[in-house]
């Protein structure tokens, strides 16, 4: 496995509050774990069978030393699953099984990366930008949400306190750009002046909707766009094939895992 | 101090020897090598590989699993490498993992069947060749096979003398008479029977009015079918002389228990490996911990001792 192997923890909750319509949650595990950028967990906590299956939740944090590990996820309530999730306590026991999926590539040659996230989807974003921040590369987070209260706290935001860095959006106006992310990343891409060879990379994670306009923006740019999937999964190590998204194989389009060969993916391969 | 001897929880399906009662359900642990960051495989019974056909399939478009009352439907549609991309690429890897092996194969006709056993007959790692008749997820063969004894004698009989692996031949829960289906199945030359696959089942979103799968219906597993593969199971030990092996709902070493109590020679773990990767090891430990809490010195002993009311 390219990105390591995963393996199946028992963990403890740290601690697991809410903050606005998401809730950040630190899970204590047995060992530390490393993982990249866009890689996630399948998590459950609830006892009995119902629901049957876990969650995945993209991996938002990871700490510790050898022989104690830290985990962090941030989720939002969709269903029932990351319902009986934000009713857990501190002390509360957690099954893992964690690192999962193929994370995001950085190739090194990009001068500039733009960071998007709609809805939730800044938690997978949000990694990607703590690492490039390590590098002290030069990147743009666009996060989008439906309104003010929507979008994540800013001290979440890694490396967001570099001025013009962080463009904020809300559909209703109440908050940053009036407008969807991805209009914002049209401005934005109206503003760029490119001198030499297009090297902007785009990394996004979000409603498949929200990708898909992205998509339509970069690529006939020739920007490099990697996109997060999501994707209802069963197992999320690729054994039960239901998560399955149509990807082009030269003519053909053939069904890969989102939860194996994704959940990021080169936007150039995806059928939209 | 002297250690109290470990049960023995051998187990045997006809001429096919396992460990332990334990195995993998096909379609629900790759080909074994995905687990082998969770555990040793070797210490399963066996590895049901994932169901293989002729040529290789793409599988039913997405959305292919949904949620249900502690269970799931899944309607994947085989997806799969196909039986020459498996035996030149997977099997020559099987021998690493060290587990006992059998494989699941799947035909749109009785040709490919025959076609897929036959292939599959040169491949020294396999065990024994497990006859899918019962998948609800594709639009021929599978189930239009398995639904009644006449397609299941006809089929089993075919593959039967395709290969001379051991043949067992997993049945579809959505019939009338499972023991008339089981004994069909042995009359035809099985060696053993493996009960029970999916459940169709069906669901639907009342705003936008559509079916959640794109293949609009699909099957049903995990705990919410235990019961009904319990009695299906205990159907069909009753009906046939040849090994059953029984599958369903089983999350734990208590479920296992029931069906080896009705009478199954082993049993297999499906949906719960999507839980909890290492289900099948927890169910084995569990097992053995019963045994030993028990004084039961054997699986032998306790199979099909179900104890009813005269």
């Amino acid at each position: 496995m390219p990105q390591g192997s995963p393996r199946f923890v028992h963990g403890t909750i740290h601690h697991n509050t809410g903050s606005g319509i998401f809730y950040r949650m630190e899970v204590a595990i047995p060992e530390r774990i490393d993982f990249v950028p866009g890689q996630f967990a399948m998590v459950s906590g609830w006892p009995g069978n119902d629901p049957l299956l876990p969650r995945p939740l993209a991996i938002f944090r990871s700490g510790g030393v050898r022989g104690k590990g830290t985990v962090e996820f941030v989720y939002k309530v969709v269903g029932r699953g990351t319902a009986l999730l934000s009713g857990l306590h501190a002390g509360d026991p957690i099954a893992l099984t964690l690192p999962l999926g193929h994370g995001f590539e950085f190739p090194g040659e990009e001068r500039s990366w733009w960071l998007v996230g709609g809805g939730v989807g800044f938690s997978s974003v949000f990694p990607a930008a703590a690492a490039l921040d390590g590098q002290r590369a030069d990147f743009e987070i666009f996060l989008g949400a439906r309104t003010r209260d929507q979008l994540p706290p800013g001290e979440w935001i890694p490396g967001g306190a570099v001025p013009g860095r962080v463009h904020l959006c809300t559909d209703d106006g109440t908050a940053g750009f009036f407008g969807t992310v991805a209009a914002a990343l049209r401005d934005r891409i109206d503003r760029w002046r490119p001198t030499g060879p297009a090297r902007v990379a785009i990394l996004a994670c979000g409603p498949r909707e929200m990708l898909k306009v992205v998509a339509e923006l970069a690529l006939p740019l020739d920007i490099r766009l990697q996109v997060s999937l999501e994707s209802y999964m069963a197992c999320g190590f690729g054994v039960c094939w239901g998560c399955v998204t149509a990807v082009r194989d030269g003519e053909k389009s053939v069904y890969r895992r989102v939860c194996k060969e994704g959940p990021v993916f080169d936007a150039r391969e995806v059928v939209w | 101090m002297t250690q109290p001897v470990p049960p023995d929880l051998s187990a045997r399906v006809g001429s096919v020897h396992l460990k332990n009662p334990v195995m993998s359900a096909s379609g629900t642990f790759g080909y074994g090598l995905e687990f082998t960051p969770f555990y040793d495989i070797s210490r399963l019974g066996a590895v049901i590989v994932k169901g293989l056909s002729l040529l290789p399939t793409q599988g039913n478009a997405p959305v292919r699993i949904v949620e249900t009352p502690a269970g799931m439907l899944n309607a994947i549609g085989l997806q799969n490498i196909g039986v020459e991309r498996f035996v030149k690429e997977v099997a020559p890897r099987l021998d690493a993992g060290g587990a006992v092996y059998v494989a699941n194969i799947y035909g749109r006709t009785i040709e490919e069947y025959e076609a897929v056993a036959r292939r599959l007959s040169e491949v020294p790692a396999l065990a024994a060749i497990e006859l899918n008749a019962s998948c609800p997820n594709v639009k021929e063969g599978g189930i239009a096979f398995g639904s009644n004894p006449q397609g299941l004698s006809g089929l089993t009989r075919r593959v039967r003398a395709a290969t001379g692996k051991p043949l067992w031949v997993k049945l579809s829960p959505n019939v009338s008479d499972i023991g008339a289906i089981a004994r069909a199945a042995e009359e035809a030359g099985a060696d053993a029977v493996t009960l029970i696959n999916t459940i169709v089942g069906m669901a639907v979103d009342p705003r936008t009015r559509r079916p959640l799968l794109s293949n609009v219906t699909g099957g049903l597993s995990g705990p919410a079918v235990r019961p009904v593969a319990l009695r299906m199971v205990w159907e069909a030990c009753k009906a046939v002389k040849i090994p059953v092996v029984g599958i369903g709902g089983i999350q734990s070493a208590v479920d296992a228990l029931g069906f080896l109590l009705v009478g199954a020679a082993a049993v297999q773990v499906g949906t719960a490996n999507f839980r909890n990767p290492n289900a099948c090891i927890e169910i084995i430990d569990g097992i053995r911990d019963f045994f030993v809490r028990e004084k039961i010195s054997r699986l032998d002993d306790y199979r099909g001792t179900l104890l009813l009311r005269e």
